[in-house]
């Protein structure tokens, strides 16, 4: 496996998982805020803002933020890096660099899925297109992930791709829990008891896609402490950090079975975030949420930037 | 066949005598080998054939079986337009052109091998020495170098046309780094997708077995003392318009398909950079002309190529597929030697035809070509890609003296030859909703290794899409159709 290869295979995995995540939290923030119970949650300004800081557009305090020119930026304009229609068009580009080693299936539906995205008609996104083409976006990325997994081959190549999708997806979702805490905060002007049963918490579930199935573990409604537990600890959830964890010390052990016990390795790092996650409690947390989860999120960047040194630069 | 049955499709079918049509003969039936295929197509109503063509279209785009088009502003992609009217080539037919291609390619091969060891063919006076050492594609640093097997041509595409009389002429030998063998495996899997029904009715050949062939002369040419050869593409990069092939090839053979970047050499061995560290190659089927193989030998700012490669070709530790340097041999000045060529290594009469050629470095060819430009097609020795071609039939007055005013400026640059009229063969056309005649042209893809040949029985049939267009290379608009070589 050619290691510029590999790095492509790797960020193929994290763009359509970007795109995906991307996707759903604008369309969520955006359709929950239309009746959300108060005032600022309902604020459009309030909402924008927030899915500005998901992709990491900087916007001045001050600023009046125009919806259309945010939905735009966000899904389709081709001049912002962050856009569904780049995270889809630099997926596609790395698919076309390895098309020797990814199935034509896969191929094939991130061909049609990338023209679908490119041939989008503007006008009808910013007025009347955001549920459809958010929709879309995450069937189509859940497709391409069915097609790696049921069409590919189960090695190296899948592997790579399962990193990176495993990596982004871990980032995501301790992404949007840092600003959905944040909004969360603001929301309720700081005051612990509402903070705690905020409306957020429901918001900030369903933009990763567990609010029902928090529902079957918990059985009653979100709050602060349960969300918090289940997005970062549960492990049989896909979309916790822990199981992501799981999942590319599964994937990193595919790739090198050898060097896992070799110390200061990526192998090693994951391994040892892993445990360290393993075995954490929500009460272990609780005390400084805001400290842990950009902890989380450093550790994630570090794992990151030592593949890219172990594997895709010789 | 009654006249009735030209509705349809065929509607507005016009034959023109001066050229042979693959389909009807003179006396407008159509011909034996097609006649079940004819009236296959002829019974479908225009708007059925529509719907399937439109399916093949979409199929190939989603596929991204694409070329890019670089307009004013932004790069579009285009699919590489497919006829879905496949042309048939009979049993026996196809048995002569077999033969007389793989003649003619080995004849090559051992006139490359003369004329970078013991140039006999020059001292026997029969290929003038200026012809050689004037080629831009001559490589010296290839002077006294023994291939493994003594293979230059690996992998050879021979154009060939059939003429107004019926017969088969070589246009081309390519023997540098022909393309299309995607399009031939990618058009019959379009024709079986969109219209298998016709299959039922014909015995073909198979042209999947190319890939595995391939691999087997790749590795017939593995350097001394390898085992079990490591054997790569190396692609100029996903920007190259035969991108597409380079990843198809290597998907179909199982090998990786690497970049410059991905290669270093080290004491003058060929490595890629894999996730584990260094990969030692020790085949590698280049995609990548000459020129920009190697910064160190030859084209300095070649940033497609890998610095050491051709120290390491020296040494004999790598092999390169083709050979560089093959571009002598089918520079088109060369070509006009092809029946002589033939002759002295193999001692054998040429089974296909030539096609004859004015040499406008000789003086008695030049003022003939001056006197009757109205009726040849000039063209530059060493352009590839149908560019720089004039054909006379066509120029004006003043057009017809500012070509002679450029053959004048540099004579060895040019070589003259009639005009051959490519066969026609019936076409889809969008545009009139209807079936045309279209000039057609016919590539066959031949692979010789260490005691190994093969060529593909099939080959590439590329269509000139405008009418009356003699010019069939896909960057100018051409087209192409499955070719269906009978089993018997």
């Amino acid at each position: 496996m050619l290691a510029r290869i590999a790095n492509n295979l790797f960020w193929m995995g994290r763009y359509i998982e970007r795109a995906e995540h991307t996707a759903r939290f604008t369309n969520v923030n955006y359709f929950s805020s239309l009746d959300a119970p108060n005032k600022l949650s309902r604020d459009r300004q309030f909402v924008l803002r927030a899915i500005y800081e998901m992709v990491g557009e900087e916007d001045e305090d001050d600023e009046v933020l125009v919806e259309e020119e945010v939905l735009f930026n966000i899904a389709l304009n081709s001049e912002k890096h962050y856009s569904i229609l780049k995270c889809i068009s630099y997926a596609r580009e790395n698919a076309n660099s390895s098309r020797d080693l990814i199935s034509n299936d896969f191929y094939e539906s991130i061909n049609k899925f990338y023209h679908s995205v490119m041939n989008y008609s503007k006008e009808h996104f910013v007025t009347r297109g955001l549920h459809d083409f958010t929709s879309h976006v995450m069937h189509q990325t859940t497709i391409l992930k069915g097609k790696i997994r049921g069409t590919m081959l189960h090695d190296e190549v899948y592997a790579l791709i399962k990193l990176g999708v495993n990596i982004e997806r871990a980032t995501q979702v301790t992404r949007i829990l840092q600003i959905k805490y944040n909004d969360a905060e603001q929301v309720t002007l700081g005051k612990p008891k509402q903070l705690k049963k905020s409306f957020e918490w429901t918001t900030l579930l369903k933009c990763v896609d567990s609010f029902d199935i928090n529902r079957r573990v918990y059985r009653r409604p979100p709050v602060q402490v349960t969300v918090l537990e289940f997005l970062m600890l549960n492990p049989c959830s896909p979309r916790t950090v822990l199981y992501c964890l799981n999942e590319i010390q599964t994937h990193i052990t595919m790739l090198d079975p050898l060097i896992a016990h070799k110390k200061n390795t990526a192998t090693f790092l994951i391994g040892k975030m892993r445990s360290e996650y393993k075995y954490k409690t929500v009460e272990d947390i609780q005390g400084d949420v805001k400290e842990f989860i950009a902890h989380t999120l450093d550790s994630l960047v570090e794992i990151s930037e030592m593949l890219e040194d172990e594997y895709f630069y010789h | 066949m009654e006249p009735t049955n030209f509705k349809n499709l065929f509607s507005t079918y016009e034959t023109n005598e001066k050229f042979f049509d693959e389909i009807f003969d003179k006396k407008e039936n159509v011909r034996e080998v097609y006649k079940k295929l004819f009236d296959l197509y002829n019974s479908q109503t225009i708007e059925e054939f529509i719907t399937v063509n439109n399916k093949a279209k979409t199929s190939f785009f989603n596929q991204g079986i694409t070329f890019q088009v670089y307009s004013d502003e932004k790069a579009q992609e285009k699919i590489f337009p497919f006829d879905l009217f496949p042309r048939i080539i009979d049993a026996a037919e196809w048995k002569t052109l077999e033969r007389g291609v793989l003649q003619r390619c080995k004849a090559l091969n051992a006139f490359i091998w003369d004329i970078y060891h013991d140039k006999n063919i020059i001292k026997a006076g029969l290929v003038p020495m200026e012809l050689i050492s004037s080629s831009a594609n001559y490589l010296r640093q290839m002077d006294g170098l023994d291939p493994v097997g003594g293979i230059y041509n690996h992998i050879s595409g021979t154009d060939l046309i059939k003429h107004s009389d019926g017969k088969y002429y070589v246009l081309e030998d390519n023997i540098r780094c022909p393309s299309g063998v995607s399009y031939v495996m990618g058009n019959r899997n379009a024709l079986k997708r969109s219209s298998f029904g016709v299959f039922n009715h014909y015995d073909l050949q198979t042209v999947s077995d190319y890939s595995e062939n391939l691999l087997e002369i790749m590795e017939s040419v593995k350097p001394k003392g390898v085992d079990v050869p490591t054997c790569v593409i190396i692609t100029p990069g996903v920007f190259n318009s035969a991108y597409y092939e380079h990843a198809y090839l290597a998907k179909t053979i199982g090998i990786e398909l690497v970049e410059g970047r991905d290669l270093v050499v080290e004491n003058d061995f060929v490595y890629m950079k894999t996730i584990s560290g260094l990969q030692k190659v020790d085949v590698i089927y280049r995609r990548i002309d000459d020129t920009f193989l190697d910064p160190l030998e030859f084209r300095k700012d070649s940033a497609i190529g890998v610095p050491g490669l051709f120290a390491a070709y020296q040494k004999g530790n790598v092999t390169l597929v083709n050979a560089p340097g093959t571009g002598v041999a089918d520079d088109k000045a060369i070509y006009t030697y092809m029946p002589d060529i033939i002759k002295f290594y193999l001692g054998e009469e040429p089974i296909l035809n030539n096609v004859h050629t004015y040499h406008c470095s000789r003086p008695v060819d030049l003022k003939f070509v001056l006197e009757n430009i109205h009726n040849l097609v000039v063209k530059p020795v060493d352009e590839a890609g149908g560019y720089g071609i004039s054909i006379g039939s066509r120029l004006t007055k003043p057009e017809i003296e500012a070509v002679k005013k450029v053959i004048l400026e540099n004579p060895r640059k040019y070589i003259a030859q009639p005009i051959m009229s490519l066969s026609v063969h019936p076409t889809y056309i969008e545009d009139c909703q209807s079936f045309e005649q279209r000039h057609v042209d016919l590539r066959t893809f031949t692979l010789l290794g260490q005691d190994k040949e093969f060529v593909l029985k099939g080959g590439l049939t590329r269509v000139a899409l405008q009418k009356g267009n003699l010019i069939v290379n896909s960057s100018q608009g051409g087209g192409s159709k499955d070719t269906w070589v009978l089993k018997k």
